[in-house]
C-alpha cells in the first residue's frame, strides 16, 4: 500500500516537473519568455500561478517574505521578477516608487475576458487587475442558533446578546472566536471596527483622528468580545479560530471570507455543513457592515523589455481564465468570469453588496504607520494596562513619531 | 610569530567578519543619527477599486513620494539628526516624568524599557539555571553505568540540536489553547488554565524552553571538562574527609569554571539577542525583546514603511547592553590572555 | 570513581538516576509529540485529548491503521535495525573503508543504511505484513491511527527533496568555508601573544552579539541591487547575489566566525606550541609547520567546531528566508512557509511531518559523531 502510494507520489510530482519544463498540458499557448512571479503564498495564488506554469518557462515564487522583498526586488534594474501578486495595502509602495506599469494597452490587447471591476485605475490609467476580493463575513453554527433559538445577529449588539445565550446555555468553549493576534491581525479588527462607527482615519494635514469618540467606541465593542471569547485571543490568528471553528469550539466568528471553504473540509472540521455565513455585522445602526474590503491582484514590473511585459500579461490572462476559476471554484470570491458562489460564499457577498458598502481598505502610506501603531498599542488596552482613552493617545503620539520619521509630518 | 605571518593567517577570517559584519555595523552607527526621508507632495488622485460587482471610485489627496525623472526613483533627502532617534526610542521625558510623579510602572510602559526590563530579567534568570542544571546532568551522566551513557548522551543533546524554530512550536503546541499538557494541568488542578493569556504564564514558558534549549550545551562541555578532572586530587581530598558536596564544591567546581565562564559568555550573548521566542510564543502583546524591538522597527507594513534610524538606534542600544554585559567575563579572558601566552 | 571510598549511598544512586530518567522525558518528549502528531489525519493531531492524538480514531476510520501485530513485528525490525546501525555497521564500515577515508565511509555508509532502511521498512514490510495481517485474525485488525499521507505530500507533491537538496549545498559550503577560514584564524590568534590578536577576538565577541535582524536587512537592498552596483567593475558578468546559495553561504560563514574561532583558539592553544615550533627550528615557514605538524593532530576539535558550524547552517532562518529564493530554499524557511497568514490545518500538519523530516539528518548526525563531540571537547576545543 505504502509502494503504492510512494510510487504514485513520485508519478505525480515527476509529471509536475515536466508540466513545468515543457509539456503544455492545458495551456492554449507556448511560453518562450523566461518569466518570474513574486507574491503571497495563499490558496487562490497556488491556483493561479500553477495554471501559468502550464505555460512553460515560467517560475513562481510564493513567499511569505514578500512584502519585504517586493519592493526591493522590482525596484532593481532589470527587475528581479516581471509579475507580482499585491493586494490593495502591499500596491502601495510599488505605486509610490513607481516600479509598476500602466497596462491600458495590454489590457487592450489581450483582456477581452476582463470584467469591468478588475480594473484598478489610478488616476485613470490602469495598473493592476484584481483576480478577488476578500472581506470578513459573519460564521456561525446554524444547529447552536436554531438550538437556542437565536436570529442570526446582523448588528454586534445582537452579536453580543447572541454570545450571551450560547454562554449560558454553555454548549460551546467559548461564543466568539476573534481573530486578535496582537500586530497585524489585531489592527484589522481597529480598522474594521473603527469606519463602522463612522470614525475617519486622517485629518486633512495627515495627523491621524482615531482619538475621537468613534475610537472610544470601538475599543469598548473590541473589550466587550472579551468575555465571551477564548482568553488567549491576543495570540490567535485566523488559522487558529479558524482550527477552533473546525473543532466545534466556538460558535460564531468574523472571519475572512476566505477561510469559509475550510468549514466543509471533511479531513479537518468535525462542524461540516453546520456552519452558515451571513454579512458582517453593522456597528451602528444604519451603518456600513465594520469591515473592509480588499483585493488581491497582478501587477507589471515598470523595469523590464516591452516584450518582457507582453509575454506576462498574456501569461496572467492564461492563468487567470475561466478554466481555471472552475477548478477551484471554492478557494476564493474570484472576479474572474465563470465563478459560481457557493452557499460558503453568501456572507462576503452580501457584506460587500450592502447598502451603505463597507469601505475598501484605505491604502496610504499613513494607513501602513498608523496600522504598524495600532497593532503594537492596542494590546496593552485589551490586556487591562491602559484604559480607552491613553491607548487612543498613545496611537496618536506612536503614529506622530513614525510619521514624522516617514516624512509625512513636518 | 611576525606580525605578517599572523597577518595572513587571520586576514581570510577578518575579511569576512569585516565585509559582513563590521561593514554593517558601521552603516546602521551612521544611520542612527541620520533621517532619510523621501520628498513628499500631495496630489488628487483618483482611485478605482473592485467590490463584488461593481466599482468603486473616490477621488482623494494622496501624500506620495516625488519620483525623479531622471532616474525614475524616488527622491530622498538625508538629514543628520543627532541623537534624535535615540529619544524617539528611549522617550526620557516619559520615563522622567513617570519618575517624578512617582508612577515606576509607567516606564514599562514604553517599548524600550518594557523590553529592556524582560531582555534583561530572561538573560539574568536562565543563565544560573541553565548552568545548574547542565551540570546536574553532567554529573549524574557521568554517574550512570556505562552502557547507558551513549543513549543518554545521544537524548540529552536532541533538544540543543533540533531547529530552534521547531523547538519552540513544539513546545507551543504542547499548552496553546487545549494543548495536551494544558488538559494535562487542568485536569490535576481542577482548573481552567490558559498559559498564553497573561504574561507571567508566557514568561515561565519562554524560561522553560530556554533552559531545555541550551542546558544540553552547558551539559556536554561540563561532562567533557568532568572527564579530566584530576582524580588524584579528588582522592586526596576524600583522605582530608572532604564530604561529597565539598568536593563538588572545592575540586569539581572550580576544575570546571573555566568552562563555566565560557558557557555563561555565550549564553549572556545569546539571550541577550532572544528573538525566537517571542515570534514562536507570540508573546507580543504581553513580553517583547530588544531584538524583536529592531526586528519590528525594521519589518515594513503594507505601504512599505519602515523605520530605519529608529531600528539603528536601538541596535545601537543592545550593542551597548551587551557591551555591559561581557565586561565582567571578559576581564578574565584579558588576565588568562596576559599570564597565558605564548 | 571504582575505588571503594568513592562508592556511593543507593540513595544517592536512585536519585541521580531517576533525575536522569526525568531529563531524558523532558527532552525527548516535545520531539516525540510531534512525531506523533505528523503521522495522524489533521482532526486527530490537534485533538483536546491526549489518547485520541496518540491512537488516532479519525484517521484509523479513514482506513490507515496499524494491528497489533503490525506494532510488534514494526517494533522489533526497529529495535534490530537501530542495534545492528551501532554494532554491525561501524565493523562494516572499518571494513570497506581505507583508514584515511573514514569519514567518508561513514557518509556514504549512513546514506547507503538509511536508503535501505527506507526500502525495507516502508516498502517490504507494509507488504508482508498486509498477507500477514488478513489471515491474523483479532491480532489482524487495526487499534492504531497511522498514516504516512502528510509524508508523501511533503516530499511527493511539494518537492521537499529540492529544499532538501539547497539545505545540503548550503550547510556543506558553510561548514567547509568556515572550518578552513576558522582554522587558520583561531591558529594565528592562538600563537600571537600580542595585544592586537586579544582586540580581535574581543571585536569578534561583540560583533557575535550584534542582532541578526539588523544585519540581514542591512543585506537584502545590496543583495537585490548588486547586479547595477557591480556593474561598473565586472561589466556584464557582475551577478545578482540575491537568491544565490554561495552568497547566503558567504554571510553564514562571516556571522559564526567567531564563533568557530574562539573555539579552534582555545583548542590550537592545548597543542603545546614546542610542536610547531621544533618543526620552525627544522626549517619550516609558520605555513609548513601549521599544515605538517599541527593539521595531523587537530581533528577532534575541528570536528566538534565542524558540528557547531553545521548545526548554524542547517537550522538558519532569519538569513535564508530573507535572501534566498524560491528557486533555492532551504528546509527551514520552507517549513515556516507553512504557517503564513492563510494556512489550514492540514497545511499545519504537513509542516510537521516537514519538521520531523529535517530533525532525521541531525538525529543522524549526532549518533555518527556523538563520541566525537565529548572527545574533541575534552581534548581542550573549550577553555574558556
Amino acid at each position: 500500500m505504502y509502494l503504492k502510494k510512494l510510487a504514485l507520489a513520485g508519478a505525480v510530482s515527476l509529471s509536475g516537473m515536466l508540466m513545468s519544463t515543457g509539456a503544455y498540458a492545458a495551456c492554449a499557448y507556448e511560453n518562450t519568455v523566461p518569466l518570474k512571479s513574486l507574491s503571497a503564498g495563499f490558496e487562490a495564488w497556488k491556483a493561479v500561478t500553477d495554471a501559468m506554469a502550464e505555460c512553460g518557462n515560467f517560475e513562481a515564487e510564493l513567499d511569505q517574505e514578500f512584502r519585504t522583498k517586493q519592493p526591493a526586488a522590482f525596484a532593481a534594474n532589470p527587475s528581479l521578477y516581471q509579475i507580482g501578486g499585491v493586494s490593495n495595502g502591499t500596491i502601495t509602495p510599488l505605486l509610490n516608487a513607481g516600479t509598476i506599469r500602466p497596462l491600458d494597452d495590454l489590457v487592450a490587447k489581450y483582456g477581452q475576458n476582463l470584467a469591468p471591476n478588475q480594473l484598478i485605475r489610478v488616476d485613470g490609467k490602469i495598473m493592476a487587475v484584481a483576480m478577488m476580493v476578500n472581506t470578513q463575513h459573519l460564521m456561525y453554527r446554524e444547529d447552536i442558533f436554531n438550538d437556542l433559538g437565536i436570529e442570526t445577529p446582523t448588528s454586534w449588539d445582537e452579536v453580543f446578546a447572541a454570545a450571551e445565550k450560547i454562554k449560558a446555555a454553555g454548549v460551546v468553549d467559548y461564543a466568539i472566536g476573534a481573530t486578535m493576534k496582537s500586530g497585524w491581525n489585531l489592527a484589522q479588527e481597529f480598522v474594521n471596527m473603527y469606519p463602522g462607527f463612522g470614525g475617519q482615519f486622517f485629518n486633512g494635514d495627515n495627523t491621524t483622528a482615531v482619538n475621537s469618540d468613534a475610537g472610544i467606541k470601538a475599543l469598548e465593542t473590541m473589550a466587550k468580545t472579551l468575555p465571551y471569547a477564548d482568553p488567549e485571543v491576543l495570540v490567535s490568528d485566523s488559522t487558529y479560530v479558524q482550527q477552533q471553528f473546525q473543532q466545534g469550539k466556538i460558535a460564531m466568528s468574523n472571519l475572512w471570507a476566505s477561510r469559509g471553504g475550510a468549514m466543509n473540509d471533511a479531513n479537518e472540521s468535525s462542524v461540516v455543513g453546520k456552519v452558515k455565513m451571513a454579512a458582517a455585522p453593522v456597528a451602528m445602526e444604519g451603518g456600513a457592515p465594520a469591515t473592509t474590503l480588499w483585493w488581491d491582484g497582478v501587477v507589471i514590473a515598470a523595469n523590464i523589455s516591452d516584450e518582457e511585459a507582453d509575454a506576462a500579461f498574456r501569461l496572467v490572462m492564461e492563468g487567470m481564465d475561466e478554466e481555471m476559476v472552475k477548478a477551484n471554484n471554492e478557494a476564493a470570491i474570484w472576479l474572474v468570469g465563470g465563478y459560481e458562489p457557493g452557499p460558503l460564499a453568501a456572507g462576503a457577498i452580501a457584506t460587500a453588496t450592502a447598502t451603505p458598502a463597507a469601505p475598501p481598505y484605505p491604502s496610504t502610506t499613513q494607513m501602513g504607520l498608523l496600522h504598524t501603531s495600532l497593532g503594537n498599542e492596542l494590546p496593552a488596552f485589551l490586556t487591562g494596562e491602559r484604559d480607552a482613552a491613553a491607548t487612543l493617545v498613545a496611537i496618536e503620539e506612536s503614529y506622530t513619531t513614525a510619521a514624522k520619521e516617514a516624512g509625512i509630518l513636518e | 610569530m611576525k606580525f605578517k605571518t599572523f597577518f595572513w593567517f587571520v586576514a581570510p577570517s577578518l575579511f569576512m567578519m569585516i565585509l559582513f559584519i563590521a561593514a554593517p555595523l558601521i552603516s546602521v552607527f551612521i544611520q542612527s543619527f541620520q533621517i532619510t526621508q523621501p520628498v513628499m507632495q500631495q496630489i488628487e488622485v483618483e482611485t478605482c477599486t473592485p467590490g463584488f460587482l461593481t466599482q468603486t471610485c473616490t477621488t482623494e489627496l494622496k501624500t506620495v513620494p516625488v519620483i525623479d525623472e531622471a532616474t525614475g526613483k524616488t527622491q530622498t533627502t538625508t538629514a543628520w539628526v543627532g541623537l534624535e532617534s535615540y529619544r524617539n526610542v528611549l522617550q526620557m521625558d516619559k520615563v522622567w516624568a513617570a519618575i517624578g510623579s512617582g508612577q515606576f510602572r509607567d516606564i514599562l510602559q514604553i517599548d524600550f524599557w518594557k523590553a529592556l526590563r524582560f531582555t534583561l530579567t530572561f538573560t539574568l534568570l536562565t543563565l544560573p539555571l541553565v548552568v545548574g542544571v547542565g551540570l546536574a546532568i553532567a554529573l549524574a551522566v557521568n554517574n550512570a553505568a556505562k552502557s547507558l551513557r551513549g543513549p543518554v548522551i545521544f537524548i540529552s543533546l536532541l533538544p540543543f540540536i533540533i531547529t530552534p524554530v521547531i523547538g519552540s512550536l513544539s513546545i507551543y503546541w504542547l499548552f496553546v489553547g487545549d494543548g495536551i499538557l494544558t488538559t494535562t494541568l487542568e485536569r490535576w488542578t481542577g482548573q481552567d488554565i490558559a498559559m498564553f493569556a497573561q504574561s507571567w504564564t508566557i514568561e515561565l514558558l519562554m524560561y522553560f524552553y530556554r533552559v531545555w534549549h541550551v542546558a544540553p550545551f552547558a551539559f556536554v562541555i561540563f561532562y567533557a571538562g568532568l572527564q579530566t578532572v584530576n582524580m588524584d586530587t579528588l582522592e586526596s581530598a576524600i583522605i582530608d574527609g572532604a564530604s561529597r558536596f565539598e568536593r563538588l564544591r572545592y575540586v569539581i567546581v572550580p576544575h570546571l569554571m573555566p568552562l563555566i565562564v565560557f558557557i555563561a559568555l555565550i549564553h549572556l550573548m545569546d539571550c541577550y539577542r532572544v528573538f525566537e521566542e517571542i515570534i514562536g510564543f507570540r508573546s507580543e502583546a504581553h513580553v517583547i525583546s530588544l531584538q524583536w524591538l529592531t526586528f519590528d522597527f525594521l519589518t515594513p507594513d503594507d505601504a512599505g514603511n519602515r523605520a530605519i534610524s529608529r531600528a539603528s538606534a536601538s541596535a545601537m542600544l543592545t550593542m551597548i547592553g551587551i557591551v555591559i554585559l561581557l565586561i565582567l567575563p571578559l576581564r578574565r579572558t584579558w588576565r588568562d590572555h596576559k599570564g597565558g601566552a605564548h | 570513581m571504582s575505588s571503594k571510598a568513592t562508592a556511593q549511598p543507593l540513595s544517592l544512586k536512585i536519585a541521580s538516576g531517576a533525575f536522569l530518567a526525568f531529563w531524558c522525558v523532558l527532552a525527548a518528549f516535545p520531539i516525540f509529540w510531534i512525531a506523533v502528531m505528523s503521522v495522524k489525519s489533521p482532526r486527530d493531531a490537534f485533538a483536546a485529548s491526549a489518547w485520541d492524538v496518540i491512537t488516532g480514531p479519525v484517521t484509523q476510520a479513514a482506513g490507515n491503521g496499524l494491528s497489533v501485530l503490525d506494532i510488534v513485528i514494526g517494533l522489533a525490525f526497529l529495535v534490530y535495525a537501530v542495534r545492528w546501525a551501532f554494532t554491525g555497521l561501524p565493523k562494516l564500515i572499518a571494513h570497506l573503508s581505507p583508514p584515511a577515508w573514514i569519514v567518508l565511509g561513514w557518509l556514504v555508509g549512513a546514506a547507503v543504511y538509511a536508503v535501505v532502511f527506507v526500502l525495507l521498512f516502508f516498502g517490504l514490510l507494509p507488504i508482508i505484513l498486509g498477507a500477514v495481517n488478513a489471515i491474523a485474525g483479532p491480532l489482524g485488525t487495526p487499534i492504531l491511527g497511522l498514516t504516512t499521507e502528510h509524508y508523501v505530500a511533503v516530499w511527493g507533491e511539494n518537492a521537499f527533496y529540492e529544499n532538501f537538496i539547497n539545505s545540503m549545498i548550503v550547510t556543506a559550503g558553510v561548514v567547509t568555508v568556515s572550518l578552513t577560514v576558522g582554522t587558520l584564524a583561531g591558529y594565528g590568534l592562538a600563537r600571537s601573544g600580542s595585544n592586537l590578536a586579544f582586540w580581535l577576538l574581543i571585536l569578534a565577541l561583540i560583533f557575535r552579539a550584534l542582532p541578526h535582524s539588523v544585519l540581514v536587512a542591512g543585506y537584502l537592498p545590496w543583495f537585490i541591487n548588486s547586479a547595477e552596483i557591480l556593474r561598473p567593475i565586472f561589466g556584464e558578468l557582475s551577478p545578482t547575489l540575491y537568491g544565490q546559495p554561495w552568497a547566503v553561504i558567504a554571510v553564514l560563514v562571516a556571522i559564526n566566525q567567531p564563533f568557530t574561532i574562539w573555539m579552534l583558539r582555545s583548542f590550537f592553544q592545548n597543542i603545546p606550541s614546542e610542536l610547531d615550533e621544533a618543526a620552525r627550528v627544522d626549517g619550516c615557514s609558520h605555513f609548513q609547520a601549521f599544515r605538517r605538524v599541527i593539521m595531523p593532530v587537530m581533528w577532534p576539535g575541528v570536528i566538534t567546531t565542524g558540528l557547531f558550524s553545521f548545526l548554524l547552517g542547517y537550522n538558519d532562518f532569519l538569513v535564508t528566508s530573507l535572501l534566498l529564493d524560491a528557486q533555492n530554499q532551504t528546509m527551514v524557511p520552507a517549513i515556516a512557509g507553512y504557517f503564513n497568514r492563510e494556512t489550514t490545518t492540514t497545511d499545519q500538519v504537513e509542516a510537521v511531518a516537514a519538521a520531523v523530516s529535517i530533525t532525521a539528518p541531525l538525529f543522524l548526525l549526532v549518533m555518527v559523531f556523538q563520541r566525537q563531540i565529548v572527545s574533541g571537547l575534552t581534548a581542550g576545543a573549550v577553555k574558556g
